[in-house]
């Protein structure tokens, strides 16, 4: 079975019924669905299909209401506005989303816009479903925008109106400079590309002026990270509370074992835990927005902190709570003590089973591709320990077979630039000559904003020249918060080859964690290290004698004279890279 | 509704009475709703160009207001009359009342041809038809519009000395405005996409795509060109469009058999919906008698032109495979071959439920006057769409149910609704 095969002759047209029980996923317009939502049409026939396998009386398990508005009402809302001008241009990404907003949809689509607001007052997921997102090797996960809406205001023309500002705004992204940047690593062009979108149900519940699933999730059927007797095939499993922005974006989430769900956190201490838990998590704001701005992805979203989920109760199966005075912590919220959201309610109690039903997803999803997958999840509890799972996405994942042998005797040759044994790939290459790197002399964590900014400049001139380039920066390449990493979009690193990601003694963090990050490297094959300071460094010497070919404030592109020489061998999750000694 | 030269308030009135009997009106009521409720009759003198003064004659008719201001165009002709004028009015209350937006009829003219007058000359003729009936019209009251011979420029005229009068600004007062003006934006689109929504649906209650569907168009004008540029858009094909040429005097059908690129047509378009005959057939289209439209092999008949194009004469030439007649036109279709189409199993979408996206357009660009706020496209058209696609849904179920004609369950819900407000308020 392929998600491929799937297309929109299976999916009904929409009939002006969002959540009509016999057509929950219908589409509008006959051209195609996209990736994305030939994903979740693919998903939504398994799943009816399988049903038996997920049977668990408490948890039920589906694709969201959902419509597909497909590709040729796209085409024509460009051609219509004449808005390929405009968006092929080099003007600046919020120019472009302005453009978009000023242009008219096809007639034929706002009538069941219309409808569908005029029914639905909850809020909603305009996500992007062009055509080369999740496709295999060229999955595009992340890139895109998606745009959540409240959708509850009480006149049906202003959410009509927001609906519209949404569409638009997914649509405008297609055009975005990290997207553009992306198509060409991905040697398209945006002529090659389209865009469907699938206007979704959001999974959750609403608690005052907050509107969240009590679990978001990520889970792999591979782990390239796997800690303590977890194997790679094993699996891994990220849940956060909240909007599953907090996981994609590579915030701090809950990490486990699908295998091991009890198994032990691989923290230090209970200290080390509570300062390594998720402290904040993302909902959908249905109050009055804090100011207007339709070509912002975060308009309608907001953050808060745990003390909000306490009140609103979400934390009865989601969290632990530490009891200082017998120093342990205690699964669910039955005592006072700070909360450690590690869903031990579900994973150690199993009071909700979860767990049984993410892993029986995983290699359902995993054996009908015949490859590892990801999926994501959002998760509504209640009323009492039951639970709706709204299966949101399913891509396969790229995991290299080959065998490359590192021995330790190489590492002791001449040349070497830097190892790691925190290695993300799998194979060898010397096709690298360019070297792009942050400074560490001028690296200043206040100012990683403008570094990534900086990197984009490289990336997009190493592009457009087809020379691939090894990435060097410190903390997490994709990082959400400016403070933890160099917060690029993944467009703005697309093209290089391999990336090496160091802490410093003032930039000290875990690697990076976002799905989507992660997703793009292991499709695109682009080797990934992890170094910390205190262990092997690198030959930052070496590097700064190599021939400058441009410098800003915070990076210099270099270029070596001969290429260097990468390993990774992705059994062990070690990897190194060489540079041609001078005298060779 | 057919119009004849003869007397069309007659025939409004005869239809009118056929639908009481179905809805078993009481004799008040039917005496009521035969008749307006207002006429204003009244002379507008004007300066002429060349220094001698005229006296034209103007007319305003309230149909009914019992479900809200009345709404109606007014038009210019020189064939006016009082009747043509009241059984239009009439004909504004049903089809307000069939999309069911909170307006009455009316319809209002001016015994004229603009053809022989100045701008100068036509604006006196606007401001003097104002200041005859400032006091019986407004934007609570009643609302004109544009129609036959007159346009947006006639309408900012006739606002403007509304204004003066009152000494205010009241852009609510009169639609058709253009669109920075108090114009509201889809209004041009309304009357061609309306057919469309309604088609769409007829086409979906039948389980045909409209993929699969071609269609012959009587016309070529602003609902034509609109109504042409939707359907292809939903998937289908336009094998043949007819257009009048004004330099023969003669209408003229323009077929290609693998459907017509209407973008390529309207570049060989004048203003007035003329297609070029020569250029047209450098083009490969076959270029037929104007007639040829109604006789072609389609699924989809389009009459967006004239009123009485499908009668006695031309109905036995309806292509074999026609399925479907949305009516474009305001009475396109005689009683007479209106019986004969029903025995052949067409489905006729009838024109004041068909061609009704046109007032709903207007009452929502009132709607924006009124509030001096003005929507974006989208936001018009997919209000249209709604109100459409609900209206077609009502009246298709009543036909169903009652199995009556959908000219003949449009009509029943028009009427009824108007005959329940007028008792709602007491007055029968």
């Amino acid at each position: 079975m392929s998600v491929g095969g799937f297309g929109k002759q299976e999916l009904a047209a929409f009939d002006r019924a969002f959540f009509d029980p016999r057509q929950r996923f219908t589409r509008i317009g006959d051209g195609e669905l996209g990736g994305k939502a030939r994903g979740l049409l693919f998903a939504a026939d398994l799943l009816a299909r399988e049903s038996q396998l997920l049977v668990d009386p408490n948890v039920v398990v589906d694709v969201p209401a959902s419509t597909v508005i497909t590709t040729d009402l796209f085409d024509r809302f460009m051609q219509a506005n004449g808005l390929y001008d405009v968006a092929l241009s080099d003007s600046a990404d919020d120019r472009i989303a302005h453009a978009f907003q000023k242009g008219d949809l096809p007639v034929e689509l706002v009538g069941d816009l219309r409808a569908l607001v005029e029914q639905v007052t909850t809020p909603l997921a305009v996500r992007s479903s062009s055509l080369l997102e999740d496709a295999l090797f060229r999955p595009f996960a992340g890139v895109y925008q998606t745009k959540m809406i409240p959708n509850n205001q009480s006149d049906a023309g202003d959410r009509f109106t927001k609906l519209v500002e949404a569409l638009k705004f997914v649509y405008a992204s297609m055009f975005a400079r990290g997207a553009k940047n992306y198509l060409q690593a991905s040697g398209k062009t945006p002529r090659d590309e389209k865009m469907a979108v699938v206007i979704q149900e959001v999974i959750g519940t609403r608690h005052d002026s907050r509107f969240y699933p009590d679990v978001s999730g990520v889970a792999k059927s591979f782990n390239f990270y796997p800690t303590g007797n977890a194997r790679p095939e094993e699996g891994v499993v990220h849940l956060a509370l909240g909007l599953g922005k907090t996981i994609v974006d590579g915030g701090v989430s809950w990490t486990h074992s699908p295998a091991h769900p009890r198994a032990p956190a691989p923290f230090a201490s209970v200290r080390d835990m509570l300062d390594h838990s998720q402290l904040e998590f993302w909902v959908v704001h249905m109050g009055k927005p804090a100011a207007f701005d339709p070509i912002a992805e975060t308009e309608y979203l907001a953050k808060h902190d745990l003390g909000a989920a306490e009140y609103d109760g979400t934390l009865r199966y989601t969290c632990s709570t530490y009891d200082a005075a017998a120093d342990r912590i205690v699964p669910g919220t039955g005592t006072r003590g700070a909360r450690i959201l590690n869903f031990a309610p579900m994973l150690d109690l199993e009071e909700i089973a979860l767990n049984p039903v993410i892993r029986a997803l995983l290699d359902l999803f995993a054996r009908e591709l015949a490859s590892p997958v990801e999926i994501e999840f959002a998760v509504a509890l209640g009323p009492g320990p039951r639970a709706r799972l709204g299966f949101l996405q399913v891509r396969p994942m790229v995991v290299s077979e080959d065998v490359v042998q590192l021995d330790e005797s190489e590492l002791q040759q001449p040349g070497l630039l830097l190892f790691s044994d925190n290695v993300m790939g799998n194979g060898s290459s010397d096709s690298i000559q360019d070297i792009v790197f942050v400074k560490p002399k001028t690296f200043d964590k206040g100012r990683t904003r403008q570094i990534a900014g900086e990197v984009d400049q490289f990336n997009r001139t190493l592009l457009d020249a087809g020379t691939p380039y090894l990435l060097l920066g410190f903390g997490r390449w994709g990082s959400a918060d400016p403070f933890l990493g160099i917060p690029v979009e993944w467009g703005q690193i697309c093209g290089a080859s391999a990336i090496v990601e160091s802490t410093l003694p003032e930039m000290n963090v875990d690697p990076s964690q976002g799905s989507h990050f992660f997703h793009n490297m292991s499709s695109f094959r682009v080797s990934y290290f992890a170094m910390h300071h205190a262990q092997r460094d690198i030959d930052w010497e070496w590097l700064e004698r190599q021939e400058q070919v441009g410098e800003t404030e915070h990076v210099r592109h270099v270029r070596a004279p001969k290429p260097l020489r990468l390993k990774v061998d992705g059994r062990s999750r070690r990897g190194a890279i060489w540079y041609a000694p001078a005298n060779s | 509704m057919a119009l004849t030269p003869h007397n069309a308030f007659e025939m409004a009135q005869a239809r009118f009475d056929h639908v009481a009997k179905l809805l078993q009106l009481d004799a008040a009521t039917c005496e009521l709703l035969r008749q307006p409720l207002r006429e204003y009759s009244f002379a507008i003198p004007v300066h002429m160009d060349d220094g001698h003064s005229r006296v034209f004659r103007g007319f305003r008719v309230q149909h009914n207001d019992a479900r809200g201001p009345s709404k109606g165009g007014i038009r210019f002709h020189p064939l006016e009359t009082l009747d043509t004028v009241r059984a239009l009015a009439m004909w504004m209350t049903w089809k307000c009342a069939v999309v069911d937006i909170p307006l009455g009829g009316a319809k209002g003219g001016v015994i004229c041809d603009p053809h022989q007058l100045s701008l100068r000359e036509q604006e006196q003729i606007c401001r003097g038809w104002v200041r005859q009936v400032a006091r019986n019209v407004g934007p609570t009251a009643d609302i004109p519009a544009p129609d036959v011979m007159t346009s947006a420029q006639h309408m900012l005229w006739m606002l403007d000395e509304f204004e003066v009068i009152h000494g205010s600004r009241a852009p609510g007062f009169i639609t058709g405005k253009p669109v920075g003006m108090g114009g509201s934006m889809g209004r041009v689109e309304a009357t061609g996409f309306g057919v469309v929504f309604t088609l769409r649906e007829a086409l979906k209650e039948r389980g045909i795509r409209a993929a699969d569907t071609t269609a012959s168009v009587q016309g070529f004008g602003n609902v034509a060109q609109h109504a042409i540029r939707l359907y292809h858009q939903i998937g289908g094909r336009t094998l043949c469009v007819s257009a009048w040429d004004q330099t023969d005097q003669t209408a003229y059908a323009f077929r290609k058999r693998d459907g017509i690129d209407l973008d390529q047509l309207l570049s060989i378009t004048d203003r007035f919906g003329g297609i070029d005959k020569g250029k047209a057939r450098d083009l490969g289209y076959d270029v037929l008698p104007g007639d040829a439209w109604i006789e072609q092999d389609v699924d989809i008949l389009l009459p967006a032109a004239l009123e009485n194009q499908i009668n006695e004469e031309t109905m036995e030439r309806i292509g074999a495979g026609v399925k479907i007649i949305a009516e474009g036109a305001n009475g396109p279709t005689t009683p007479v071959a209106d019986e004969t189409i029903a025995r052949r199993g067409i489905f006729v979408i009838p024109d004041f439920l068909a061609n009704a996206g046109g007032v709903t357009a207007s009452y929502f660009e009132q709607v924006q006057s009124n509030s001096n706020y003005y929507w974006t496209r989208d936001d018009v058209l997919g209000r249209l769409d709604i109100k459409m696609t609900a209206a077609y849904v009502a009246v298709s179920e009543l036909a169903q149910k009652r199995k009556l004609s959908m000219r003949d369950a449009a009509y029943v819900i028009a009427v009824d609704r108007v005959a329940r407000a007028c008792k709602d308020r007491g007055w029968v």
